[in-house]
């Protein structure tokens, strides 16, 4: 299995979104519809994400189009950056592929009320710190240990937990997505080894594409909604990207392993079996679900208990407490998610259930999910790039309820392979060639800093551009970093 | 033998021998390959077995690899050498190795899961392969 282009149809439906027509393989029940400019979809004709597209469109009771952003890239039945709602009354399927491995990896956003000149000189002391404060790394616990009863209720409950144990506060809650924990998570679907393998390690980065950066808001592009998340021009702010960790990659793996034998006795055909499925109103459909839950909530008390680190480890470094230097949370977002929504399909308002796979809600002004501070402005999305260039902040627009059942991009997408970026930094010193750009990294692997080079990403400039020309979100501000932790 | 093949976000391990035991052993090889820099490192001072059940040749390689992450994420076991035999029913392997000891282990890659995208383990000609594709 090697790389290979994709050399089916790609028909221009406008300036901004591309067809895979479904008569292109038999058993598609619905189109492909790829978000990109003339530049990307190049790109994206490299690899065979195209043809996950496809294949993602032959799932039952799909609806619309199987869908993917302009940062998607090859993975492994779902491509990364694919949105695909099923309805639940038209057989409609759950897949964990759709989701990932990662449940729940997502980013969040911190502001300071600190600015470049305070750390300008200070940088290197700064990320020393936060290196020593956040456990990162391949399978590194942390401080937190969660087990039994505790565990039980982190997963029931996610950051809302946190917030009876003095970890959270009642803004950070509101401040994330879906309040930080999803209703009807069930922590019996998560089997003993998902919560060993989670036990020590809420609180923790990990390693792969996940890290810290300490930012510097460059461009702001919308001083209202900047405003209103409390974002200026030279504010410091903290990014913070994660998921489930261990717990997250066993319940996606006991799930695959539970529904081996479900696609043939629910007469479902599959053209890739990493895209395993069952309907959502069957047995293993609500199993994967109540687990699926369980383990985003365990990932958003994750990231919550990441940024009380982070609080401290900056309230140690200034001296002052973290509510003085209003370290307050901007929001939280997960780009690996299934959930139930309202979606119109038709004319018709529907529940349908949306894989978002490398994907972000990006949620319109007025949207009743919103909390009040964001009503008039749209939700914030996230999109962090690569650690050389820039990281996004945008808000969701009405196209994106129109076009993407709600849904915008993620980041940036991979070029490089992670074996051709390795190849690539032979030689050189990825550190101190960011070092030079005016970003200090700490990392704990120098493969791990190889393969996550900026020149193995697209640039998020051009796919943020794509969605905000789409009308699915719109830019307000662009994050340069000046510190990265990676693990 | 192993070697390891590229898939945009991921990494693919494919593994090759004269017959199954040695693929299964060579297949865990190089998934430890992935998640440690310096894999010469790990002594042999250690031993664990692990029992798995199944008959589908491509199964019984998931359920494998993904139980020696287990073991490596929750008991910090980094195994060496792998003694496997398949038989009808399943597989039976003793893995020597050693905990994680920091100071002399470096780490290079968390591999979060092993995947079915790509699974693949067939006889070539006089030789066995298997393919999979884990996820970083």
């Amino acid at each position: 299995m090697t790389k290979q282009g994709y050399h089916g149809p790609l028909e221009r439906i406008d300036e901004c979104i591309w067809r895979i027509p479904k008569s292109y393989k038999p058993g598609m029940n619905v189109e492909g519809r790829i978000f990109a400019d003339d530049r990307l979809i190049e790109q994206i004709r490299a690899d065979q994400a195209p043809e996950q597209v496809a294949n993602v469109a032959c799932l039952p009771g799909i609806q619309v189009a199987s869908l993917a952003m302009p940062d998607i890239h090859w993975g492994y039945g779902f491509c990364i950056g694919g949105v695909c709602a099923t309805d639940p009354a038209e057989g409609g399927v759950v897949s964990p592929g759709g989701v990932g491995y990662d449940i729940n990896c997502g980013v969040r956003l911190v502001r300071t009320n600190l600015v470049h000149d305070d750390v300008r000189d200070r940088i290197k002391g700064l990320m020393d710190s936060l290196y020593r404060k956040i456990p990162a790394g391949v399978g590194e616990g942390g401080p937190f240990v969660f087990a039994g009863k505790e565990m039980r209720r982190l997963l029931a409950e996610g950051s809302r937990f946190l917030k009876a144990q003095g970890l959270a506060t009642e803004s950070d809650l509101e401040h994330t997505e879906a309040g930080g924990r999803l209703a009807d998570a069930d922590p019996e679907q998560v089997s003993g080894k998902a919560m060993q393998r989670g036990a020590d390690q809420c609180g923790t980065l990990g390693s792969g594409n996940h890290f810290l950066e300490v930012q510097v808001v460059d461009e702001i592009h919308d001083p209202d909604a900047a405003r209103v998340m409390g974002l200026a021009e030279g504010g410091i702010c903290v990014m913070i990207h994660s998921g489930s960790r261990g717990l997250g990659y066993q319940v996606c793996d006991d799930a695959l392993r539970m529904l081996r034998g479900a696609p043939c006795r629910y007469g479902i055909s599959l053209p890739d079996r990493q895209l395993a499925c069952a309907p959502l109103e069957s047995p293993e459909g609500e199993k994967y679900l109540g687990g699926m839950r369980a383990a985003a909530n365990y990932a958003w008390a994750n990231r919550q208990l990441l940024m009380w680190q982070t609080r401290d480890a900056f309230a140690e470094f200034f001296g002052k407490p973290w509510e003085s230097l209003q370290m307050n949370l901007v929001y939280d977002v997960a780009h690996n998610i299934a959930k139930m929504e309202q979606h119109d399909v038709g004319g018709r308002t529907k529940t349908v259930c949306v894989h978002r796979k490398g994907a972000t809600r990006a949620f319109p002004p007025g949207h009743r999910e919103l909390p009040d501070r964001y009503r008039a402005i749209g939700q914030p999305v996230i999109i962090p790039g690569d650690m050389g260039r820039a990281s996004w902040i945008l808000v969701g627009q009405p196209g994106s309820m129109e076009q993407t059942f709600g849904t915008t991009c993620h980041g940036a997408g991979r070029v490089l392979s992670r074996t051709a970026a390795v190849q690539q930094a032979k030689g050189r010193r990825i550190d101190q060639e960011l070092a030079q750009q005016g970003v200090i990294a700490r990392a704990r692997s120098w493969k791990g800093l190889a393969e996550e080079q900026p020149q193995a990403y697209k640039d998020v400039s051009l796919v943020v551009t794509v969605v905000h020309r789409a009308g699915l979100a719109r830019k307000v501000a662009r994050l340069r970093p000046i510190g990265v932790v990676k693990g | 033998m192993y070697e390891i093949f590229e898939h945009t976000a991921d990494v693919g391990i494919r593994a090759r021998a004269g017959d199954l035991n040695g693929l299964f052993a060579d297949a865990a090889k190089g998934l430890f390959s992935l998640i440690l820099a310096n894999p010469d490192s790990v002594r042999p001072v250690q031993e664990t077995h692990i029992r798995i059940d199944g008959d589908q040749y491509d199964d019984l390689l998931f359920d494998w690899l993904a139980e020696l992450l287990y073991r490596f994420d929750t008991d910090h076991l980094l195994p060496a050498e792998f003694e496997v035999r398949i038989d009808a029913a399943g597989l039976d392997a003793t893995a020597r190795g050693e905990q994680l000891d920091r100071s002399r282990h470096q780490l290079d890659r968390e591999v979060k899961a092993i995947t079915y995208h790509g699974l693949d383990v067939r006889r070539d000609a006089d030789q066995w392969v298997a393919e999979v594709i884990v996820d970083i």
